[in-house]
């Protein structure tokens, strides 16, 4: 009788020290990629001169809920989910999340009631600011000394394919690929000519997707036509 | 017999073949350009409060976001002496240049256009210790376009209908002042 107390005992305070363990691990992890996510996050700031308070919270619970409100309009707080982090592999991949959530972030400070029309503006006109940050965090990125062709690549392994955009909140993903490589072409062509990131295999497949889109461009540039091209 | 050799000289052949797809367009419209890394400022120190406004008036007047593109270098004129320690650094007329960074076309729902300037350069004053970006909207109809969809939602589809007026566009007059600012002790 008293053997079974003393193993039952026995089990109980291995498995509570394992568990605590696992809790200490989990805790280390989220301290170790908060502690990236700010580093980064403060760099583009500073190296902007973003005179504006801006805080980044990592959420492990994995997805945004749909219903929530943006909190980079709300709050000025960044919230870099564990299923938008779980796709960054360097840190100028980091830093192109970070920068479009900036972008967002700080227009929703000017205007009349401390930004809240701004920020009002922005939820009715997703596409037309989805378009604008995309190009801000390239301006942000290169301030702050990352590779825009990064903000490419994470947006080629994350952003879906819509079927149309006529009638949704958000651009084709194609669409914007394509205004975020000529934005980079015409204001930082350095980095398409010096790519560190052309053997890269997603950087690759927004090549291989992007051919007509990229035509059209050329085309643009032999004509020296200064007209908005309506990508497809 | 053996197909070891060959089976292994297969995937040798496959791996030769195998190669990465080039921006030919980016080859060829960039090669014979010397492109320098763009500059960014990899220590900062923002201590020092000192702070002088630098105000600028455009050379030839902007009628709309239309007219002007992205990338594009604009023309301005110093308004007034920039003055530091009794010094001028700056004097009045002189030259300075901003770069058209981003163009926001107007919108629905009264949303205004509006147009992001940076890389400032005025005279012999250091870029980086400038101002990085000032923002020139046009007028926002939005602020009396949202309540009145809001009034009209209960009579559809009038409500609806608000959503056709568009906002202002971007002017810049040549007698309009833009302020900016040089902080002379930042690194």
């Amino acid at each position: 009788m008293k053997i079974r107390k003393v193993l039952l005992c026995l089990i109980v305070i291995l498995s509570s020290i394992q568990f605590c363990a696992a809790s200490e691990i989990s805790a280390h992890k989220t301290n170790s990629v908060q502690e990236r996510i700010n580093s980064i996050a403060f760099d583009i700031l500073n190296r902007n001169k973003i005179e504006k308070r801006i805080v980044f919270v990592y959420d492990e619970a994995g997805k945004k809920n749909l219903l929530n409100t943006d909190k980079a309009l709300t709050k000025r707080e960044v919230v870099v989910y564990d299923d938008m982090y779980k796709a960054v592999e360097n840190d100028d991949e980091l830093a192109a999340m970070l920068a479009r959530e900036i972008s967002f972030a700080v227009r929703s400070f000017d205007g009349v009631c401390n930004g809240f029309l701004r920020s009002l503006q922005i939820r009715a006109a997703p596409k037309k600011y989805e378009i604008v940050a995309d190009k801000r965090a390239v301006d942000y990125m290169v301030n702050a000394g990352y590779d825009p062709v990064a903000l490419i690549i994470y947006i080629q392994k994350t952003a879906p394919q819509l079927r149309f955009d006529m009638i949704h909140a958000h651009n084709l993903t194609s669409k914007r690929l394509a205004v975020i490589y000529e934005y980079i072409y015409t204001k930082y062509p350095y980095f398409l000519k010096n790519n560190k990131y052309i053997d890269n295999k997603y950087y690759q497949n927004f090549l291989l997707t992007s051919t007509a889109n990229r035509k059209m461009l050329e085309n643009k540039i032999k004509t020296n036509s200064k007209e908005k091209l309506d990508y497809e | 017999m053996n197909k070891t050799p060959y089976v292994l000289l297969f995937f040798l052949m496959c791996g030769c073949c195998a190669f990465a797809i080039q921006d030919d367009f980016v080859n060829t419209s960039l090669a014979d350009k010397n492109l320098e890394c763009p500059y960014y400022q990899e220590k900062y120190n923002y201590n020092d409060t000192t702070l002088i406004p630098v105000k600028l008036a455009i050379k030839n007047k902007v009628k709309s976001e239309n007219d002007i593109y992205e990338g594009q270098e604009l023309e301005f004129s110093v308004v007034e002496n920039v003055v530091y320690n009794n010094k001028i650094l700056v004097r009045s007329g002189t030259l300075a240049t901003a770069r058209v960074e981003t163009i926001i076309a107007n919108g629905m729902n009264g949303i205004p256009a509006s147009v992001i300037l940076g890389d400032f350069k005025v005279g012999g004053l250091e870029s980086r210790k400038l101002t990085m970006e000032y923002e020139k909207y046009g007028v926002d109809l939005s602020l009396f376009v949202f309540p009145l969809k809001w009034l009209l939602t209960p009579l559809p589809p009038t409500g609806s209908l608000t959503n056709f007026i568009k906002g202002g566009h971007v002017k810049f007059k040549e007698n309009e002042e833009i302020l900016i600012y040089y902080h002379p002790n930042w690194l």
